[in-house]
């Protein structure tokens, strides 16, 4: 879509489909008239303008259902980076946190988030099923990335794998058009039950091609070509996970996603710090301030009555009194 | 990030249609009487019609500066709505112009031609309107002010404003201020000058088109560049460096006025055929199998070590400048 401008002949109604600009006008009017009475107030134009600037500038998905976060590319980087940024402090401290700990996290931010994505998504980062096994947060979040990001690529990419390693010729790979979340799970419990010793798994040559082809029709995004066919020229045999986690590491998927920092960057940002330091301050001075007078001006009085405050609250006494400890991350759910 | 609390708060969880049938009706009431459908109309058309690479922002820019003009008390997005003098003191209010010029330059590409060309004489009507007290006032400073022409229109943009806008849209397009600079050498007019249209658009659109070239050449750049390191063999680049030269010369034919891109369309001139013979000649110069062979033929011989990007950057620029006329 970077080459739009340079390239006048894209019909307009192609143009408007590539640019996912109907979803967002859909979501902008559902959400306009969720709360007709409060924007009235301040004109419509106002509201516009002040939905698309935070569609612009990403912080749009902050508590938002599922399917919105998840509906455009856009979306999901958009949550990935709150995610990242709301959550830094944790890998800060160093803290090592459980699969069902981060899952709470998300949650705090999405409240319908699935957990079976937060599943896939710590197999990638430890290669390992057992419920309380521990990752830092650097390694569970390219993980996620790469599993939120390019869900139903991936999702193709089991099957296929599954296929192959069933022993079926990938000429008669079907991949499906579209797969559900839900059959993930026990599918890949299955198969990671048989304890994957090196030599498991596929052909990585067979695996290229098959993914190769899979680019070719799959309408979803993809990681580059490049660093897929890179990671499986390395090795004779390969597995899924093993290949995901490669993928997850690999910066150049990072890059492409495009809003994350480099693993060594991941942690430092010190106008964040001194951002968070002051609202941590503000809210254990006074926890029951709901005010912040900025360019959104009156806008803001609409969110006092949204329950996600509540959630505002609770993350972020979190994040002051238990500083390590996460036994409160476990219980704050449910 | 974390800080800001969001709008975006209060949806129904999906599967949870609250009485739809019945509010229906008062939501398009709603819609209707806030005028929310041609709101949205309005804002599809300019999108569509600029094309822009990113509609997100450009629908955020759109309706952002609708709603500063209401809240100016402006009344509407009218293009031709005179400025409020109230309160507001004249740099201030010359700074709004030129925002708001700028911001309808930026409206269409400008291989979109008409839709641009449109935006630009709205975008000059704007920094032409100059009143008399204005004028008098602080803006003249050259020994023969513009304000001695007629006092609606003032007679043309003053060069001063002229070359304001010319570095915005060069920054704005991504090229740094030292690549510009020569470029803008040769556009420029004094600012006392009453810069008269056809020298705005020419510059406008000089500037609009360098900034596309110049984000190409970084690519172009780019694609030289070996993965991983940071710099491009010199031989390469000048290979490249040759190839694009050789394209500008023959898009450009005898008729040195215009600045040679493949993106400049073609004017409704009698050799209009001619030209566009040209283009496709030239665009069949800088082809990728072109490019390919005088990399390649580079790569055994020529000079050795290699080029960083800005000197890249510079020499590309400088082959596009050369073309463009003095403007005096």
């Amino acid at each position: 879509s970077r080459m739009n401008r340079l390239n006048p002949t894209v019909p307009a109604d192609q143009y408007l489909a590539d640019s996912n600009v109907l979803f967002y006008l859909n979501d902008a009017v559902i959400q306009l008239l969720e709360h007709k009475e409060e924007y009235n107030q301040f004109g419509v134009i106002r509201y516009f303008a002040e939905y698309f600037s935070s569609v612009k500038n990403s912080n749009h998905v902050l508590f938002r259902e599922f399917n919105y976060i998840q509906a455009t590319p856009h979306n999901r980087a958009s949550f990935i980076r709150v995610f990242w940024k709301c959550y830094r402090q944790i890998g800060k401290s160093g803290d090592l946190l459980s699969m069902l700990e981060y899952r709470s996290l998300l949650q705090l931010l999405c409240p319908d988030f699935p957990v079976v994505l937060v599943q896939s998504a710590a197999r990638i980062a430890v290669m390992d099923d057992t419920i309380d096994c521990l990752m830092s947060f650097s390694d569970f979040l390219y993980a996620f990335q790469l599993q939120f990001y390019y869900q139903e690529f991936l999702d193709c990419v089991l099957v296929i794998y599954q296929d192959l390693l069933a022993g079926k010729s990938p000429n008669t790979v079907i991949v499906p058009t579209s797969t559900s979340i839900e059959q993930i799970p026990s599918v890949s419990t299955e198969e990671n039950n048989k304890e994957e010793r090196p030599q498991d798994g596929v052909e990585p040559s067979t695996l290229v091609e098959c993914i190769d082809a899979l680019c070719d029709r799959s309408k979803h995004s993809h990681p580059p070509r490049s660093c897929m066919r890179e990671i499986l020229k390395q090795t004779d045999r390969i597995s899924y996970y093993s290949f995901l986690m490669s993928l997850a590491k690999q910066e150049a998927i990072n890059q492409t996603i495009g809003v994350l920092p480099s693993k060594a960057e991941l942690l430092i940002d010190p106008e964040m710090d001194q951002e968070l330091d002051k609202l941590i301050a503000q809210i254990v001075v006074s926890p029951s301030s709901n005010s912040s007078s900025s360019a959104v001006g009156g806008l803001k009085e609409v969110q006092k009555k949204a329950s996600p405050r509540r959630n505002i609250h609770h993350r972020r006494r979190m994040e002051v009194e238990s500083d390590g400890s996460t036994e409160e991350t476990d219980s704050s759910e449910n | 990030m974390a800080d800001k609390e969001k709008r975006r708060s209060g949806v129904n969880p999906p599967g949870m249609p609250a009485g739809k049938a019945t509010k229906s009706d008062s939501d398009r009431e709603f819609l209707s009487q806030a005028g929310v459908g041609d709101l949205l109309r309005g804002a599809i058309l300019k999108m569509v019609e600029a094309r822009s690479d990113d509609p997100i922002g450009f629908l955020a820019d759109h309706f952002c500066n609708l709603a500063s003009v209401t809240a100016a008390g402006l009344g509407g997005c009218g293009d031709e709505e005179q400025v409020n003098t109230g309160t507001v003191s004249a740099g201030a209010q010359e700074q709004q112009r030129l925002n708001r010029a700028l911001w309808h330059l930026r409206l269409a590409h400008h291989s979109q031609r008409s839709a641009f060309s449109n935006n630009v004489r709205v975008a000059y009507d704007l920094l032409n309107l100059t009143g008399p007290q204005t004028c008098a006032g602080e803006f003249s400073e050259g020994p023969d002010g513009p304000c001695t022409d007629s006092p609606a229109g003032g007679g043309g943009v003053r060069g001063g404003l002229y070359t304001q806008t010319l570095q915005c849209l060069c920054s704005e397009g991504g090229v740094p201020a030292s690549t510009s600079a020569p470029l803008l050498r040769r556009l420029h007019c004094h600012d006392h000058e009453a810069v008269p249209y056809d020298v705005f658009r020419h510059g406008v659109l000089t500037c609009a088109v360098f900034s596309d070239y110049i984000r190409q050449a970084q690519r172009l750049y780019a694609e030289v560049c070996c993965p991983g390191e940071g710099t491009a063999s010199r031989a390469l680049c000048m290979a490249v460096l040759g190839t694009l030269k050789e394209a500008l010369e023959t898009s450009q034919g005898s008729d040195s006025n215009y600045c040679a891109n493949a993106n400049t369309k073609v004017n409704s001139c009698p050799e209009a055929n001619v030209k566009a013979i040209r283009y496709l000649e030239a665009s069949a110069k800088i082809s990728p199998c072109k490019l390919a062979q005088a990399m390649a033929g580079a790569q055994t011989r020529g000079p050795g070590g290699n080029m960083d990007a800005k000197e890249f950057e510079n020499a590309a620029a400088e082959l596009f400048i050369t073309r463009v006329k003095v403007v005096s």
